[in-house]
């Protein structure tokens, strides 16, 4: 190997060192101390103390823990198929040149301009029971009978969080959709129309398998999305009321903020990391593949 | 390319430990901004006598203290930067750098505050139990030498100085404390001619009156819990007296003791079952709840004194307060009147500028500020109480006529448990009827909890 051209492979690295680094010493080392210290009865305060596996054996006796894990299945379930249905259906509605077009998209956008803990704060304000717009809305047009305390019954306060998630990410689909509709070859689209395919055959025999790369990425950063679920949660409710809206995210914050049990509080979220993992990898590898594809 | 890989990965680690090795000190570099604002004072004063000036900048050598503070509610906000500015005042040698941390926020950063290399000096927080825990691990500066040549032994209050104390050492200052009380509008209760009531049957009827009348008896908000802590605090320290309940928070009784659960299916229960307290607690905070109280829709609300912290001032020629009915005249009376206060961290950087500020704040003015300002109750007997409002005479008189004084629920009880059993009471409220398994449920919380300390 000539001298040049060893320099010209080692260049990438030598611009790669300080990221690496700071990646390493930020992101990967802390990783690992969670590790270690979900081996522990570490409070934030004392030396930790090693215990083994004791913090997850507690873990999968703690209800919570299972209340946490139901939670957030359904906060996957739910966002995987009304945001993705909802936003494909609007993104093949607004794909054309109506007039309002483009007035339509930027208004099923702007959820996403605001942090989730503004979405939560006027949510939580307009779920109020007694003076809430929703709960003031339903009794002025009569239907009184249907207002709830919606985040204070055990049985819908997850819902009504969700329906908060679903609302800002309709939007955030919506876009996806639209511009993998950008990467729809209109030719294959007249031909299908030539061979008398109606509105409907198109779309599910051309249009839709077209965009199955979108799809699948929608759909796992979806997942990815409710597994981090955490902000409007602690905004919301904290979890409550007693720990009916729990996720996990929400519970390891609980055990290892507030209650002080860091070790139990790490082994939470290694539990919710090894979850993430798989589906970051899924994530990870179409997105590499579709590289590859280009 | 392996070649390159080894030493590359080497060179990183290296690099990585010397990152790790570096003690970092952020806080130190403040006294340099501050040094910078007061040089450009001087040149502007007097141009011509340069030479008689040359000496002020020599002064500049200040000294700091480095204080975090949890006063962040607006009305204690002022109030302590007002006693920074005194104090400042007082000692132009000694700059104090003040943070203010969202109440709630600081609680989850104390732990790291307290165990950094370079924590911050002077620090507020609870007195008793939580301050404890940390005087334990020797993260909290013995400062008996600051109560000894402030004479507190003799101006506090044994029952504070007890507080304070570990093994016969002072560790804490206690600062100021306020009373729990229930709440009331006068006027409502005029309107239903209505007397504040001393014992059980008198608060039930009340209760029915207000019921019958379109006003929910009791406003309570309940989203972060503590409030319902309160009802539990009370109903416990009433049915099984103070000695009890201070043993249940120190996990020597168990919740699943039957006289626990009295508590909750005899007392507790009636009250949710007849519908006394407003509809849906759980959907507002404690301050959201307030609103009924104000409007009227509610009339009686269990609540510390900082409630009138946040009752609008035009309104509060209506409020008044009695303490919570006495059910068996038998069992000593027993109050929560948390008490918060400073203490100095262990590592503290700057010790002498910190006992210096520690004892201004524990001292007479600065207690007489917060007193007159805020309207909490000093600690130092010293303060002169003749300007005392009738509300602070008359919540001075109920706790000093108190048989006991506990602290609250989430002080007197390890955080843990305070957090299982928080959910276990709005539990409850929803279902009262489960209430033996709640309770079943706690005590197996109460055996883990406190086996491991």
């Amino acid at each position: 190997m000539t001298r040049e051209k060893r320099l010209s492979q080692l260049t990438p690295y030598l611009f790669l060192i300080l990221p690496l680094i700071i990646y390493l010493i930020w992101v990967i080392g802390p990783m690992f101390y969670t590790f270690y210290l979900s081996l522990t009865n570490w409070d934030g305060v004392s030396t930790p103390d090693f215990i083994g596996l004791r913090n997850y054996q507690r873990l999968f006796k703690d209800p919570v823990f299972y209340i946490s894990l139901k939670n957030n299945l359904k906060w996957i379930l739910s966002f995987i198929t009304i945001p993705v249905v909802a936003g494909l259906a609007l993104a093949m509605a607004l794909n054309r040149s109506i007039p309002g077009a483009k007035a339509f998209k930027a208004s099923f956008y702007s959820p996403l301009v605001l942090s989730l803990v503004v979405c939560g704060l006027i949510w939580g304000w307009m779920y109020q029971p007694a003076n809430g717009l929703i709960n003031a809305t339903l009794r002025a047009v009569g239907l009184g009978a249907l207002a709830r305390g919606w985040l204070s019954d055990k049985n819908l306060v997850m819902w009504a969080i969700i329906a908060v998630g679903i609302w800002r990410q309709v939007g955030y689909v919506m876009v996806l959709y639209l511009a993998g509709l950008q990467g729809v070859d209109p030719g294959l689209i007249d031909a299908s129309k030539v061979d008398g395919c109606s509105g409907w055959l198109t779309f599910r025999h051309v249009i839709f398998p077209l965009l199955t790369p979108v799809t699948v990425i929608v759909v796992v950063i979806s997942i990815i999305d409710s597994l981090r679920a955490f902000d409007l949660v602690s905004v919301m409710t904290r979890g409550g009321p007693y720990n009916s809206s729990s996720v996990l995210a929400n519970f390891m914050y609980i055990q290892a903020f507030n209650n002080y049990k860091m070790g139990y509080g790490a082994a939470i979220s290694v539990v919710l990391f090894l979850i993430s993992l798989v589906f970051i990898f899924i994530y990870l590898w179409r997105v590499l593949q579709t590289e590859m594809e280009y | 390319m392996k070649k390159f890989v080894f030493p590359l990965l080497a060179a990183m680690t290296i690099l990585a430990l010397v990152a790790a090795c570096q003690p970092e000190t952020v806080t130190v570099e403040v006294p340099v901004e501050r040094t910078v604002e007061v040089q450009v004072e001087v040149p502007v004063e007097r141009t011509v006598e340069v030479e008689v000036e040359v000496e002020v900048p020599v002064e500049v050598e200040k000294s700091l203290v480095i204080y975090n503070s949890y006063m962040s509610d607006p009305a204690p906000r002022e109030a302590d930067a007002e006693q920074v500015r005194m104090f400042e005042e007082m000692y132009p040698n000694i700059d104090v750098v003040h943070s203010t941390v969202a109440h709630e926020d600081f609680k989850q950063a104390i732990r790291a505050y307290l165990t950094a290399s370079t924590p911050p000096d002077v620090m507020t927080w609870f007195a008793g139990n939580r301050a404890r825990f940390f005087i334990d691990k020797d993260l909290i500066m013995d400062i008996s030498d600051v109560w000894e040549r402030e004479g507190w032994n003799e101006t506090y209050p044994a029952g504070f100085r007890a507080m304070s104390s570990v093994g016969g050492k002072q560790y804490f200052v206690p600062a100021s404390w306020y009373w729990w009380a229930v709440y009331y509008r006068a006027d409502i209760f005029d309107q239903y001619g209505l007397e504040p009531p001393e014992t059980w049957a008198d608060f039930l009827q009340v209760c029915e009156t207000l019921k019958e009348n379109g006003v929910a008896p009791i406003a309570i908000g309940t989203k972060y819990r503590w409030t319902s802590a309160a009802w539990f605090d009370y109903l416990n320290m009433r049915v099984n007296g103070p000695e009890f309940h201070i043993d249940l928070m120190l996990g020597k009784e168990s919740y699943d003791d039957p006289r626990v659960l009295t508590v909750f299916s005899d007392y507790w229960a009636p009250l949710i079952e007849n519908g006394y307290f407003i509809e849906d607690p759980a959907a507002y905070s404690w301050s959201e709840a307030l609103q009924f109280l104000i409007n009227g829709e509610a009339a009686m609300y269990l609540m510390g004194d900082f409630l009138r912290d946040s009752y609008p001032d035009e309104e509060e020629a209506n409020l008044d307060f009695f303490r919570f009915p006495i059910i068996d005249p038998a069992v000593p009376v027993g109050e929560d009147a948390p008490t918060d206060g400073y203490f100095i961290a262990a590592n503290a950087q700057h010790v002498e500028e910190a006992k210096q500020f520690i004892a201004f704040l524990g001292g007479v003015e600065a207690q007489q500020y917060f007193a007159d300002n805020l309207g909490r109750l000093p600690t130092n007997m010293e303060v002169d109480t003749g300007g005392f409002t009738d509300m602070q005479k008359k919540g001075l008189a109920l706790i000093q006529s108190a048989d006991f004084v506990a602290q609250f629920y989430d002080r007197d009880t390890t955080p843990e448990m305070a957090d299982v059993g928080m959910n276990g009471f709005m539990e409850f409220w929803d279902n009262p009827g489960d209430i033996a398994d709640i309770l079943a449920r706690l005590e197996a919380t109460r055996q883990e909890v406190f086996a491991e300390e």
